[in-house]
């Protein structure tokens, strides 16, 4: 019995002794800088991995999230501002929208209202408009054979983009509430615009308005201004209009709109005062709010682009080698 | 008694082994402690992986921690955050006083602003450099750079006549090369592309990445030049530039426009001899005046999916009608348009 309990005693003794070398050499390791490259090589290889498949994932979250366009974009701080642009099919048209569309891209907040002068919707202006990143509306409708302008026409015979227009507010009323924060916004696709104008008119309570240069056969028309109130208007052609302000000239705010459902660009207008037809149901002199400094700065242009010269693809398309259409221009 | 003894020996066999499974625990953890804080060595492997990986433009080279933030929504800041691995990308831009020029160069800049390592060069025609442009380049937040030569006018002929022997532009695309090749040094340089960008053309953002990749000259389509839709050089199947389908003058040797080429600045920087020849210069002769003196025909890389794509259009602005001016005391200086 004795022998065996002094057997047990050495087995506790050595064990003890041999755990607490053990031990001692553990805690010593600890001070030193350990070199276990193959352990953190491991780990870190396992969290790069991990990265790789996450960043994976997220683009095909992104490129799916592209696909299904959100039915209601998730309530903005800002007021939306709804650009609302006619358009219709030459040869500029692309060019037109692509330049235009880049500087949209750098307005927050934004929502572009496309429409199309046209029975269906070309291909064309979709593709644009898909790969814009732009948040977009695409309509069409086409003018009336009466009201189209014909070959040859000089442009100001017939109001023009007057349906498109229309047609845009139609929408704005069909799914906007009195609730929605906005602004709207006419664009013609051929003018030029500063990144500042739209900043401008973000928050606007009824309509505001600003200069326009290079319109009206003047550098520039603009309304003027005293004592933070609109009191005339500094335009050379045709100064007697109840607005004589171009299309570019002024915003409107979206709750205004929607409390008149009725207003409307008006089809038989006379010339110049496809404005006012719209305006003059809506606001008064009065009420308009004066903005880029008190309507002293340009901050667009009524620019105009020169129709391309064709005359060698004319001569080339009767002998039949016309350049390949399925090239887009 | 014999129960303390009991439990002494249990504490006693039980002590080591916690005492080392603790130890032990936390020399497993220390070397992921490491990781996280960054430390260099895995730091760059982690951002390689992830700029293959995520399409975000945005490019951080301070951020040393390897879990990075893989945006998904493309963030338009403006300009786009400078990176040091993308070759930057020269626009060589001529313009002049007119009406238009303020409408034009706004909304070039507002396209300029999308594309990443962009420099600037704009060259005004005129003695001194006019505020309106000082302005408007300061505002944008644009990297640029402002030059200005004036065109000698004729002054044989009446009003603001240049000399028409000299094409517009081609001193001011000169002094941006002679700045280029001042500035930078054919040793010590980031790879760089040239592209003379006219301020009333209309240029897509793809076009930029297309050019990116030139290394000697690049070339691609134009729309609306030459008096066709488009004017393009003949790619054959084994994506080599052969000809040209223009229908002016296609003999030349470069029947392409000036917003149809991009020139890698190393070449520019190799030739320092190369410029726009100022005068005797036939009509449509211009770009082929710097080219030959640069490549061959053979050297050409054709971009745009070889050269079936339009990503550039060489729009031109109306002259604004502006009648009213001066009529009945209609006119206001003190406005800039």
């Amino acid at each position: 019995m004795l022998n065996m309990k002094m057997k047990l005693k050495n087995v506790f003794v050595m064990y003890f002794f041999v755990s607490i070398l053990g031990l001692m050499y553990a805690l010593m390791q600890l001070g030193q800088p350990c070199d276990c490259t193959q352990h953190m090589k491991q780990n870190s290889d396992f969290v790069r991995n991990q990265d790789r498949a996450i960043s994976k994932l997220q683009n095909e979250v992104k490129k799916l999230q592209a696909q299904v366009k959100p039915e209601e974009p998730p309530k903005p701080i800002l007021p939306i501002i709804y650009v609302i642009t006619p358009t219709f099919t030459r040869l500029v048209q692309k060019a037109e929208l692509v330049r235009l569309s880049q500087t949209l891209m750098h307005v927050p907040s934004l929502h572009w209202i496309v429409v199309e002068d046209a029975a269906t919707k070309t291909s064309l202006v979709t593709e644009l408009l898909k790969q814009s990143g732009l948040q977009y509306t695409h309509l069409n409708v086409e003018t009336p054979k009466d009201f189209k302008l014909k070959e040859g026409d000089p442009n100001w015979l017939k109001p023009r983009g007057v349906e498109q227009r229309n047609l845009a507010l139609q929408w704005l009323r069909d799914n906007r509430e009195l609730s929605d924060e906005g602004v709207v916004y006419f664009a013609d696709d051929d003018n030029t615009y500063s990144l500042q104008l739209f900043q401008e008119m973000r928050f606007t309570k009824r309509v505001s308005v600003w200069p326009v240069g290079l319109v009206g056969g003047m550098r520039f028309e603009r309304p003027l201004v005293e004592n933070g109130k609109v009191t005339g208007f500094y335009t050379a052609w045709k100064p007697n209009r109840p607005f004589p302000m171009d299309m570019a000239g002024f915003a409107i705010s979206l709750q205004l709109l929607l409390a008149n459902p009725t207003a409307h660009f008006h089809l038989e207008a006379e010339r110049g005062y496809l404005e006012s037809s719209l305006l003059e149901t809506l606001v008064s002199i009065e009420e308009l709010e004066p903005k880029a400094d008190q309507c002293r700065k340009v901050l667009i242009w009524h620019t105009r682009t020169e129709k391309p010269k064709m005359k060698q693809e004319e001569a080339l398309q009767k002998q039949g080698l016309g350049s390949d259409i399925t090239i887009e221009v | 008694m014999p129960k303390r003894r009991d439990i002494l020996a249990i504490v006693l066999i039980v002590l080591p082994w916690t005492l080392l499974i603790t130890v032990w625990h936390q020399s497993a953890m220390a070397p992921l402690l490491a990781v996280r804080k960054g430390k260099d060595y895995d730091g760059s492997d982690g951002r390689r992986d992830l700029s293959q990986g995520s399409d975000s433009k945005e490019y951080c080279p301070l951020d040393r921690d390897i879990v990075e933030v893989v945006r998904t929504e493309y963030v338009y800041t403006r300009p786009p955050p400078w990176s040091d691995v993308l070759p930057t990308i020269h626009v060589i831009t001529p313009t002049y006083s007119r009406p238009v020029q303020k409408a034009e160069l706004t909304r070039l800049s507002n396209t300029l602003l999308h594309v990443p390592n962009l420099h600037w060069i704009l060259v005004e025609d005129s003695q001194r450099r006019t505020p309106l442009v000082t302005r408007l380049l300061h505002e944008t937040g644009l990297n640029y750079t402002h030059l200005n030569v004036e065109t000698p006018r004729n002054y044989k002929l009446r009003g603001d006549m240049r000399d028409p022997r000299i094409p517009r532009g081609t001193m001011q695309r000169n002094l941006a090369l002679r700045w280029l090749r001042e500035t930078f040094h054919i040793n010590h340089t980031q790879p760089g592309i040239v592209y003379f960008a006219d301020d009333d053309n209309t240029y897509s953002l793809e076009l930029f990445e297309e050019m990116r990749s030139t290394r000697k000259v690049s070339v691609w389509p134009v729309a609306f030049v030459g008096g066709l839709r488009y004017e393009s050089p003949k790619v054959n199947a084994a994506g080599k530039v052969y000809g040209w389908k223009t229908v002016f003058d296609p003999h030349r040797p470069f029947a392409i426009d000036m917003a149809g080429f991009a020139v890698n600045l190393r070449l520019i920087l190799l030739k320092p001899q190369a410029y726009f020849k100022l005068r005797g210069v036939k009509g449509g002769y211009q770009e082929s005046s710097l080219l030959r003196e640069l490549v061959t025909l053979n050297d050409l890389e054709p971009k745009a999916a070889n050269c079936t794509k339009i990503l550039v259009w060489h729009t031109r602005t109306e002259k604004p009608v502006l009648v009213n001016e001066g009529k009945k005391g209609f006119t206001d200086p003190n406005i800039e348009i």
